[in-house]
């Protein structure tokens, strides 16, 4: 073991100094904080929008006291109106020279059919120039206006038939205050909030970060080892008075240093874009908020989900050494890391969108033979169930699996195995590619 | 035990009828020959003699189909491990580790093979005189000629003080300057009590630095001696005529 300290120092600097690694990191928190502005700027701008006079063009056919009323509360309301004698035809295009946002016919028979208490027909025609936030902002806010200037009516309405009777009771005669219950404890929040908490939080934010760690620590141990063939490395590592062991240990320790680097960059860019989004709207945002009112997990669980992520990087680890050492270059490597991205991938979107029980019997074996599922559904399950069973059979089964691929990574880094499975791998590649040409 | 301790004097490498093939393929045929101590050892022949199959074998890297192979007294299968600290090996094409500086990739090797820190620092400080390089010790590899990355890879394998360094095409490559550098390393290496075996198909570096070398041909040896008592026995004036002269017998 005492070579194992300066190889794992090679492997971190090597890989930290890398451009084709560096880079790959930092993206995350350059990116998400970009994507999280942009979508504040358009929701603002949405607002934005909403806020100012809208421009609608009205066509009263009723004439009446009753409609102008009606026009007028629409004023009252935010609406900059234009009231127009003209024909639907000609409206429209007159709506579209004015900048108006929307048309609205009120019919004739409004002041009527007020006055029967029956329902009154007002069509309208939105006027769509761009297709973005901000129209949609818009439209949704001579909805909004409409809306309450049926409520208004309504209020009005009921007054009239009963004086004494408040018009909201009359309209939602039920008063209803929700609270939720989990693990037999009252939650002061509707179902909906709790829900919402749990699938952001452990449903799909820490799978997706478990997931984009596996994918990274997996990729980067196969560019460290491909890159060793590809420079030349390798051979001369290999004659080095250090186990075949410590070399391998060293490749998955700096890869998942590295790569446990990338996941802390990862989880704070996706940090950074729910703020960015979230505050440039106006809106706090707090992971747990919520959740904070359950009792926490036991500190069993976060063992156990420690255990099975341990596991599950090991693994993966492990399976980019083979890739990386099988790959003559890294060019290899990288088109070999797409056939292991499919197994790893699909049982990520399974447990992030889906319940694993509900699973056709061919998918849910395909989620229980990957280690990196374990930590995700552990995840996701720690709040309602501290300890899945799945995931209690699983750690032995991942610390098998992980074995059985550690040893087999070992055999493998000798240059008599290495030369002809790369030679076979190369051959390979080579024949399709001159079937490709030929065909 | 009085053999061991008696071949760990004299002799640091004893091939005997070495067999490697690779499918179909043989490399080396019924490959016989000893490096003794103080020996600059020359493996001289043509592209794909199996010159460099010997070295690999000799350097742990492959293994031998039959036959043995011994580093002072040490098998090379089943002993690997303990061989490994005894020789250090040189690639032909061995690269560098393009985002580490030199210096730093010398102190990393210099830790795998020393337990003390003063060893470590006099092998580093070793490196770095001999590798020239002043103070582009210090910058990244990747900013290195292929000169500098070669001297480097000398420096690295001299520096561990090796019982028997293993040099493929030591100088493949160099300008005359570099190559002339790098035979001066190997000669002071020799001077400091090592011994060395090499791979070369430059037969007039080999005429001027090796003690002792055999001719290999299609993975078979055709003949081994002293430069001087070869030219002699084929009537030649150069290593390159004896060569030729040979493979016409």
């Amino acid at each position: 073991m005492r070579g194992l300290r300066p190889l794992v120092e090679k492997e971190v600097k090597n890989l930290l100094r890398d451009p084709r690694i560096y880079i790959g990191l930092i993206i995350p928190i350059i990116m998400f904080p970009i994507i999280g502005f942009v979508i504040s700027m358009t929701t603002s701008q949405a607002m934005e929008a909403a806020r100012e006079k809208i421009k609608v063009t009205i066509i009263d056919e009723d004439g009446t006291e009753a409609s102008e009323r009606f026009i007028s509360l629409l004023s009252d309301s935010g609406l900059n109106v234009t009231v127009s004698a003209k024909s639907l035809d000609e409206a429209i295009k007159s709506a579209d020279k004015l900048g108006s946002k929307a048309l609205l016919v009120i019919h004739r028979g409004f002041e009527e059919s007020l006055k029967r208490f029956g329902r009154v027909n007002i069509e309208i025609y939105s006027v769509i120039r761009s297709v973005g936030f901000k129209s949609m902002g818009v439209q949704a806010a001579v909805s909004n206006v409409l809306k309450r200037t049926s409520e208004i009516l309504s209020s009005t309405l009921i007054s009239r038939v009963a004086p004494d009777v408040d018009p909201e009771v009359l309209r939602n005669p039920l008063n209803v205050t929700e609270y939720s219950v989990v693990k037999g404890k009252i939650v002061h929040a509707p179902s909906g909030s709790i829900f919402g908490q749990l699938m952001i939080g452990h449903g799909v934010l820490v799978p997706m970060i478990l997931f984009v760690l596996s994918m990274t620590v997996t990729q980067i141990a196969a560019t460290a080892t491909a890159v060793e063939n590809e420079e030349k490395t390798l051979e001369t590592l290999l004659t080095f008075p250090v186990s075949r062991y410590d070399i391998l240990l060293a490749k998955l320790l700096g890869s998942s240093v590295v790569a446990a680097l990338g996941g802390v960059i990862f989880a704070a860019g996706f940090v950074l874009y729910f703020q960015t989004c979230f505050s440039g709207i106006g809106l706090e945002f707090g992971v747990g908020g919520l959740l904070t009112e359950l009792p926490p997990p036991p500190s069993l669980s976060y063992a156990i989900l420690i255990v099975s992520l341990i596991l599950a990087i090991l693994f993966v680890t492990s399976l980019g050494v083979v890739i990386g050492a099988l790959s003559s270059d890294v060019r290899i490597a990288s088109s070999l890391l797409s056939v292991i991205t499919i197994p790893v991938l699909l049982p990520s979107l399974l447990i992030v969108y889906g319940s694993v029980d509900s699973l056709p019997l061919a998918l849910r074996i395909l989620v229980y033979a990957m280690p990196t599922s374990y930590p995700m559904i552990m995840a996701k399950e720690i709040i309602l169930t501290p300890m899945p069973m799945q995931v209690i059979y699983g750690i032995p089964y991942s610390a098998a699996l992980t074995l059985i691929v550690l040893y087999a990574a070992s055999k493998i880094l000798t240059p008599e195995k290495l030369l002809t499975l790369q030679y076979k791998i190369k051959l390979r590649r080579m024949k399709k590619e001159r079937r490709w040409e030929l065909e | 035990m009085a053999e061991r301790i008696r071949m760990a004097n004299d002799r640091i490498v004893e091939i005997n009828s070495l067999v490697k093939r690779f499918g179909e393929l043989t490399a080396l045929d019924e490959v016989s020959f000893n490096v003794n101590k103080g020996e600059i050892f020359g493996l001289i022949g043509p592209n794909a003699a199996g010159k460099t199959t010997t070295l690999r074998i000799l350097a742990t890297l492959l293994l031998p189909t039959s036959g043995r192979v011994r580093i002072l007294g040490y098998d090379v299968v089943e002993e690997a491990s303990k061989v490994r600290r005894l020789i250090s090996y040189l690639a032909e094409d061995a690269g560098t580790y393009r985002n580490l500086a030199g210096y730093e990739y010398l102190s990393i090797v210099a830790r795998i093979y020393f337990r003390s820190k003063r060893d470590i620092e006099e092998a580093v400080e070793e490196a770095v005189r001999i590798s020239g390089l002043g103070d582009r010790i210090m910058d990244k590899m990747k900013t290195y000629s292929k000169g500098m990355k070669r001297r480097i890879q000398v420096a690295r394998a001299l520096m561990t003080r090796p019982k028997i360094a293993i040099l493929d095409e030591p100088t493949a490559g160099l300008d005359v300057f570099h190559a002339q550098h790098v035979r001066d390393l190997i000669k002071r290496h020799i001077s400091n009590g090592g011994s060395l075996i090499l791979s070369s198909h430059n037969m007039l570096e080999v005429e001027h630095l090796c003690t002792r070398l055999a001719f290999i041909h299609k993975g078979r040896i055709i003949t081994e001696g002293e430069p001087e008592e070869i030219k002699v026995m084929y009537g030649a004036s150069n290593l390159e005529e004896a060569f030729l002269e040979v493979l016409k017998r």
